[in-house]
């Protein structure tokens, strides 16, 4: 909101300078979000002058040479000037030297072309009054020479720029500014006193024969004032040169003081022209399906019926506290008036200009909430205005409807209560001082324990003060947040610790970047043909948000891999390098109509890194990614086993045969890793193929309590290992065959010892075994915890063990 | 005559074998030497012929002289070894070749400012809550005080999930709608639910405003809230907290300000301001950082905790403007975009 110094003093004494103010509006809450200056700022060393004689530079024909009288100095002034736009005899702006102009032009004598200049002659724009530097600012022609400028020409003012919260509608106004201010500063402010009572005259008839209010809930309070015989004309000057410092266009002397009465008191008002009003009624009621009207920005509106209008016999005249129509506006020939002042709902106002697109300086405090009992002294205010200004006569009393509502509010507290919540030591005084600064009513009742007990009048205004707390802030407010003392930070330790999707995220990040991988950022909100690409099975209306601003951010993201692919292909059409990127977020999985928040690791690397180097590194594969992905998994406390993971197929988004799975989300986690599909990088249009791991957990799982590892004894004697290669089908998978293994193993040792660890060491496809075969060398180890083994024992079972491989399965020993 | 022909051997054993330069030529020697028919095993052949007397003496004198002969070539031998080692290992490196390997990795920005401010505030016993993205009505807006015509609540700033939405894993209360959260102060709410006071933590976490992107605007962006419930919490508090964490980010210098302001969640509010002597390239004397105060007592009602026992105060921040004036960042897009050019700077 703006606010004019100009118009502000005529409320408060304000001996502060614009630095005082500005801090003094931001220490009490009204952030301070620019300065304007307007018009004349005051300037020393500048005086009238007036020219006596022009004569042409003898070295320069763009500039002349005058002498220029100041007053007061028994000669002329010789000043060199490049204008053309004066003659002898015109009053001027001279700055002598000394003077510092706006622009921070600081003026000296000087020689221009080898004449002495003892000053400047200003345009409008060297004395800051606006752009215009085509020539000289000539002055009233009857303008006292000598005199300083600032004396000649109208004070400049100074436009605050505020943000006023939305709970204090009370300051959207210049009383509620002053009034502040005015605590802050230990000024006392004023209210404008109201002159006009009652009507000065005999009773008349009304303008207007009746007022209905058919909603009372959107409108409980209404109130229409008839006043007969105006003269619309012009603003006077002071009127308009306030109303303009703020950005308002001045319209004519009545709908002038109406505005500026809103922006004085903070209470909107309207005025009819009562003969424009038909059938001689007003009726505050509900818009009609389809109803349609013209309002004062020249705009066709369609109502929608929960909207309120003022209306007249035939049609609607206003848009109940948000903008009038053309149909009743008061113009030159107005000669009557209807001035309205009314409560209207401020959800309902909200709405409405919601619905409409439509706000306007009325709505705008209707919605934060006008002062209830504000309307007849804003109307009061205005009449007085009006018959000043534009003569006229207030005719009978005013058509009343509805009444504000009784808003009787006390709030009980104790200084006690205002010093335990501030932290430190305010004197009982001081509070109540700082709270009827703020006109709020201070009544002192002792206790019986000889304390105090404080009841607080709340007035109409400042409905935002409901509970003890809100006391707290206005004394905080008022007596300065820059006295809280410092102090230092008190901690008692609590027993908690981070939570584990933290913990996680943070070890998993750590180990990547550790890595050489690039944590990326980005949009948890993707579109739908993307989403349909990636998870066809997806039904992706279950993603989709219900008001997406855009259609490329409609659906919420099912992988954080998309994301990646996209700062992929950023990166390389901007011809940087990137091989290893990863994201740490939520992502969102639809199965069977439910979606399930998810948290999510995915990291993407590409194939062939970065080819052109002078030695070529081994490219990563499959199995690199899976361990990248191991690792992660057992930050979240999971290792799972090789033969835990299984091929994966059928999802569009991985390459068949170069990508595995393992887990279910349903049960806490979930991983995919491999090769990201062709089709889908085509899509990209990415070169290369690309690496990837996808993992998503619950977030409970993680949470879940994790056991401390318990200590295993472990045996202090050496190892025996037998390797057995075995002939297996192609397409066997090495870890069901390790299992079919490791059983037979067990059976084999039985009690005697212990088979330590079955592992696959070698993978062979040599054309000289059998179609379809392929051989898988695995390496048994042997020990026992309370001795060292004989080679007799081992080769015992191991003799057990290949017998019962030949009897038993299709396997083939390897000799 | 025996002892003279020892010192011989163990002489001409002590000059050939620095000659020796394979791993061949060693053992040839060896077998010449210590071989069944080397000189010394020839040699030592002789002590049966000797006279008994003799025996012990040149007994001895034999075994010193292999012992010195063992470890000539135990000498000779790891000569050898170390040659053929040291030429496998290749020509010498140039150390001023670059890297064939690809770029260290990085951290984020935004998780490294959002460590950075966890951090400090860890060492002051908050500990990190988190709380899901996608949540209800109910811990977004009707617990923090944020009545149902309240317009951050407006379909134009938040976004809604459609009527029909199902979650897996998150309950509602009653028919209210998912949103996207537009704080986490849904995860205060939903760890006063669940925890006991008192209580010190803070949540960070990736939120949504139905914003149309720009250089200053960010449809999701990246918060951080902190929460402390005690007995007895006072705006004192509250303020050394907050000086404690600016002067922890920004250097010892670094001054702050209160600006009385509204939230719906606390009260009395404030906008915290600061002032660093390094942000003056910024352009702006005091730079607003964050919002606080104390926890309104409708927050406490809400979740069921007597406000006449508990106090609390609450401060929240972006991360994306914390990152922005520490390190000078002037574009939002920028954190979003992730060119590894704009990655790595910050490592």
């Amino acid at each position: 909101m703006k606010i004019s110094h100009q118009w502000l003093t005529r409320y408060l004494e304000l001996n502060k300078s614009s630095r005082e103010i500005e801090d003094a509006l931001t220490l009490i809450g009204f952030e301070v979000e620019g300065i304007e200056k307007t018009g004349l700022q005051p300037l020393k060393n500048v005086k009238v002058g007036g020219v006596v004689s022009i004569n042409l530079h003898p070295q320069a024909d763009r500039l002349s040479v005058c002498e220029v009288d100041v007053g007061g100095e028994g000669e002329n002034r010789q000043i060199v000037c490049g204008a053309k736009n004066f003659n002898i005899g015109d009053r001027v702006a001279v700055a002598l030297p000394g003077a510092e102009l706006p622009g921070g032009i600081k003026i000296k004598k000087s020689k221009l072309r080898g004449i002495t200049s003892k000053g400047m002659m200003c345009s409008p724009k060297e004395l800051g009054l606006g752009d215009d530097h085509d020539g000289l600012l000539i002055l009233d022609a009857h303008s006292e020479i000598g005199l300083p400028i600032n004396e000649v020409l109208p004070h400049g003012d100074l436009v605050f720029d505020i943000e006023v919260t939305p709970n204090r509608p009370d300051c959207l106004s210049y009383i509620g500014i002053a009034r502040e201010l005015g605590a802050y500063f230990n000024q006392t402010f004023s209210c404008p006193e109201v002159n006009t009572g009652s009507s000065k005259h005999e009773p008349m008839n009304n303008l207007i024969e009746s007022v209905h209010v058919d909603t009372e809930e959107n409108c409980p309070h209404y109130r229409a004032y008839s006043i007969q015989g105006v003269k619309i004309a012009p603003s006077p000057d002071w009127l308009q040169l306030l109303l303009k410092s703020v950005g308002l266009r001045t319209i004519n002397n009545v709908v002038d003081i109406t505005n500026f009465v809103l922006h004085e008191l903070g209470h909107p008002l309207h005025a009819f022209d009562a003969k424009k009003i038909r059938g001689q009624e007003l009726k505050v009621r509900l818009a009609r399906e389809g109803e349609k009207i013209i309002t004062l920005d020249d705009k066709e509106r369609e109502l929608q019926p929960d909207m309120v209008v003022i209306a007249d016999k035939e049609r609607p005249l206003v848009i109940g506290g948000i903008m009038g129509s053309i149909d009743a506006e008061v113009d030159d020939e107005t000669t009557d008036i209807v001035l309205e002042a009314a409560y209207f709902n401020p959800i309902n106002i909200r709405r409405t200009s919601r619905a409409l697109g439509l706000s306007s300086d009325s709505s705008y405090r209707y919605e934060r909430g006008v002062d209830p009992r504000g309307a007849e002294y804003a109307a009061l205010r205005a009449i007085d205005l009006i018959q000043e200004i534009a003569g006229g006569d207030l005719i009978s009393s005013p058509h009343v409807v509805g009444g504000p509502s009784i808003i009787e509010r006390e709030i009980e507290i104790t200084p006690e209560f205002v010093r335990r919540s501030l932290g430190f030591n305010v004197e009982n005084k001081i509070i109540i001082e700082t709270l009827e600064k703020l006109q709020l009513n201070v009544d002192v009742h002792e206790t019986d324990e000889g304390s105090e007990r404080w009841i607080v009048g709340i007035p109409s205004f400042r409905l935002d003060l409901e509970r003890r707390v809100d006391l707290v802030e206005e004394i905080l407010r008022i007596y300065g947040t820059d006295k809280i003392p410092a102090a230092t930070v008190l901690t008692p330790g609590l027993i908690r610790e981070d939570d584990s999707i933290s913990v996680f995220l943070n070890d998993t990040s750590d180990y990547l970047v550790g890595q050489d991988f690039n944590e990326c950022s980005n949009y948890s909100t993707r579109n739908e043909e993307e989403l349909l690409q990636w998870y066809s099975h997806t039904d992706a209306s279950n993603l989709s948000l219900d008001n997406p601003l855009t259609s490329d951010q409609s659906h919420l993201r099912s992988s954080l891999i998309p994301g990646l692919l996209d700062s992929l292909k950023l990166n390389q059409s901007r011809g940087n390098k990137p091989s290893r990127l990863f994201e740490c977020g939520r992502v969102f999985k639809e199965r069977e109509g439910r979606v399930w928040e998810l948290v999510s690791v995915a990291f993407i690397i590409v194939q062939t890194p970065n080819p052109e180097t002078w030695l070529v590194r081994e490219e990563p594969d499959f199995h690199r990614a899976q361990n990248n992905v191991r690792r992660i998994l057992k930050f979240a406390g999971v290792t799972p086993l090789d033969e835990e993971f299984a091929p994966l197929e059928g999802k569009d988004a991985w390459q068949v045969g170069h990508t595995a799975t393992t887990g279910d989300f349903l049960n806490g986690y979930e991983i995919e890793v491999g090769l990201v599909s062709l089709p889908m990088l085509r899509n990209w249009d990415i070169a290369g193929t690309v690496l990837a791991g996808d993992i998503y957990l619950q977030p409970d799982f993680l949470k879940r309590d994790r056991e401390r590892p318990y200590y295993h004894a472990f045996s202090q004697f050496p190892p025996t290992t037998k390797d057995l290669a075995i002939l297996v089908d192609s397409n066997a998978l090495a870890g069901k065959v390790k299992l079919d293994l490791e059983k037979i193993t067990h059976d084999c040792v039985g009690d005697e010892f212990e088979l330590e660890s079955v592992s696959v060491f070698d993978l062979y496809e040599g054309k000289e075994l059998p179609q379809g075969k392929k051989s898988l060398a695995f390496s048994l180890v042997f020990r026992s915890l309370e001795r060292t083994l004989t080679d007799d024992e081992v080769n015992r079972v191991f003799d057990a063990i290949q017998q019962n491989i030949s009897e038993n399965t299709d396997y083939k020993i390897r000799s | 005559m025996m002892e003279a022909k020892l010192n011989t051997i163990l002489e001409e054993a002590q000059e050939s074998v620095k000659n020796l330069s394979s791993r061949a030529e060693f053992e040839a020697f060896k077998a010449r030497l210590m071989g069944p028919r080397g000189s010394f095993t020839e040699c030592g052949k002789g002590i049966g012929k000797l006279p008994k007397e003799e025996r012990p003496i040149i007994g001895k004198h034999i075994n010193v002289v292999k012992k010195q002969l063992e470890i000539l070539l135990k000498q000779a031998l790891e000569r050898i070894e170390d040659t053929e080692l040291t030429q496998s290992l290749g020509a010498d490196i140039d150390p001023t070749l670059p890297s064939p390997d690809i770029g260290a990795g990085t951290h984020h920005i935004l998780s490294q400012v959002r460590r950075e401010i966890c951090s400090i505030l860890r060492k002051v016993g908050f500990t990190v809550a988190e709380g899901p993205e996608l949540d209800t009505e109910f811990y977004c807006f009707d617990a923090l005080n944020t009545p149902p015509e309240h317009p951050a609540r407006d379909a134009q700033d938040t976004y809604y999930l459609p009527p029909s939405f199902k979650s897996g894993n998150l309950t509602k209360r009653e028919d209210e709608r998912y949103v996207l959260r537009p704080h986490t102060s849904t995860v205060q709410v939903r760890t006063l639910l669940t925890e006991k006071p008192p209580l010190r933590i803070i949540s960070p976490g990736r939120c949504f405003r139905r914003d149309t992107m720009d250089a200053t605007h960010s449809a999701n962006f990246a918060q951080i809230e902190g929460l402390y419930v005690d007995k007895n919490v006072t705006v004192k508090d509250l303020k050394a907290i907050l000086e404690y964490f600016i002067r922890s980010l920004l250097g010892k210098k670094a001054r702050m300000r209160f600006r009385p302001h509204f939230f719906p969640y606390t009260e009395p509010s404030f906008e915290v301001d600061f002032y660093s002597a390094h942000l003056e390239k910024v352009g702006a004397e005091w730079i607003e950082v964050m919002g606080c105060g104390m926890v309104d007592p409708s927050l406490f009602e809400a979740v069921d905790y007597d406000p006449n026992e508990w106090t609390g105060y609450a401060f929240g921040m972006g991360v994306e403007r914390i990152a922005m004036i520490l390190y000078g960042v002037d574009d939002v897009r920028y954190f979003y975009q992730n060119d590894l050019r704009f990655l790595q700077q910050f490592s």
